[in-house]
């Protein structure tokens, strides 16, 4: 019985070390989300239902067809969750701006450096956001060069 | 459940019915898989012991390489594109300025409050039509940290602080 109870002791030992090895490894980084205050305010948003079919583009949106190719972070920042598929970069080194990015099949999230893929999907509906006075976002026009930084294929 | 049972039960009957020495019985576990010898038991104890050294120290390297948690130890990143003042940084009183100032105030509120800046940063286009500036103040209480700031159109746009420098 002790012989018994010592073998048990060792095997639970090792699964526990195993246990917490896999918990290391699996557990994905956790990142807060990030809500976005539109400075324009339409009712249809990404994430929307019409006639229970999803609304993926909005106001604003740049509809990239991107057929299953790389989005990549355009400088070193920072990739949150939004609102249904969408997810939020932000970046210290472009102040008063945010970039949201809709349509990515498992985004990578959290700190990522220029250059990283995001994520990757058939279609992106990017949006470039910048901060007005009163802490709301309005959808401005992206820069080409900007986009390009985001989806040229390295 | 069964499988176990039914792998455990006829290996420790092998190992009790070839060695009965009482003192080796204390490890059950390598002795049902292979009845040895004392000097090799002992080693294998030895071995089943390193394993699980091997094992936590395998679980610590990972912890410890997560990327969570390494990100904040990432290098220092040069974001300069070009330095203009070597000695300029923000006091307390001046960043507490600058935080008041509204976006969309000409660039020339920012720059009653500060002088010329550390260093400017790579000029870019975000929003179509209009050239970004950028530029960084480190903070005199936390050199590490710089106040960003971005104009457009000598207009300021608004302002991040940047970490890891």
């Amino acid at each position: 019985m002790a012989k018994m109870g010592k073998t048990s002791l060792w095997r639970n030992l090792w699964e526990s070390c195993l246990l917490i090895l896999a918990a290391g490894c699996v557990q994905p980084p956790e990142v807060p989300p990030r809500a976005i205050q539109l400075h324009q305010k339409w009712g249809l948003q990404p994430g929307s239902e019409v006639a229970g079919f999803k609304i993926s583009g909005g106001l604003g949106d740049i509809s990239i067809e991107l057929s299953g190719k790389s989005v990549r972070a355009p400088f070193d920042g920072k990739v949150q969750p939004n609102q249904a598929d969408c997810v939020v970069f932000s970046s210290s080194e472009v102040p008063a701006y945010l970039f949201r990015l809709c349509g990515l099949k498992r985004p990578q999230l959290g700190d990522l450096q220029a250059g990283d893929v995001i994520g990757s999907g058939q279609a992106l509906q990017f949006a470039a956001l910048r901060r007005q006075p009163d802490g709301s976002w309005a959808i401005v026009e992206p820069a080409v060069d900007l986009l390009e930084r985001t989806i040229r294929q390295q | 459940m069964s499988h176990y049972h039914h792998y455990q039960k006829p290996t420790r009957y092998r190992s009790v019915y070839t060695s009965p020495t009482p003192g080796e019985q204390s490890d059950g576990r390598w002795m049902y898989r292979q009845p040895l010898p004392p000097i090799r038991r002992k080693r294998r104890r030895g071995s089943a012991k390193l394993l699980l050294a091997g094992g936590s120290m395998l679980a610590l390297a990972t912890i410890l390489v997560n990327p969570n948690q390494s990100q904040p130890m990432k290098p220092a990143v040069d974001i300069c594109q070009k330095r203009v003042e070597t000695t300029s940084v923000l006091s307390r009183a001046q960043l507490s300025q600058l935080l008041s100032v509204p976006e969309r105030s000409a660039k020339e509120a920012v720059r009653k409050i500060v002088e010329a800046p550390y260093c400017i940063l790579q000029p870019l286009e975000i929003r179509a039509g209009a050239e970004a500036q950028r530029e960084a103040y480190p903070l005199a209480f936390d050199p590490q940290t710089w106040f960003v700031v971005l104009y457009e159109n000598e207009e300021y746009a608004g302002y991040d602080f940047s970490f890891r420098h």
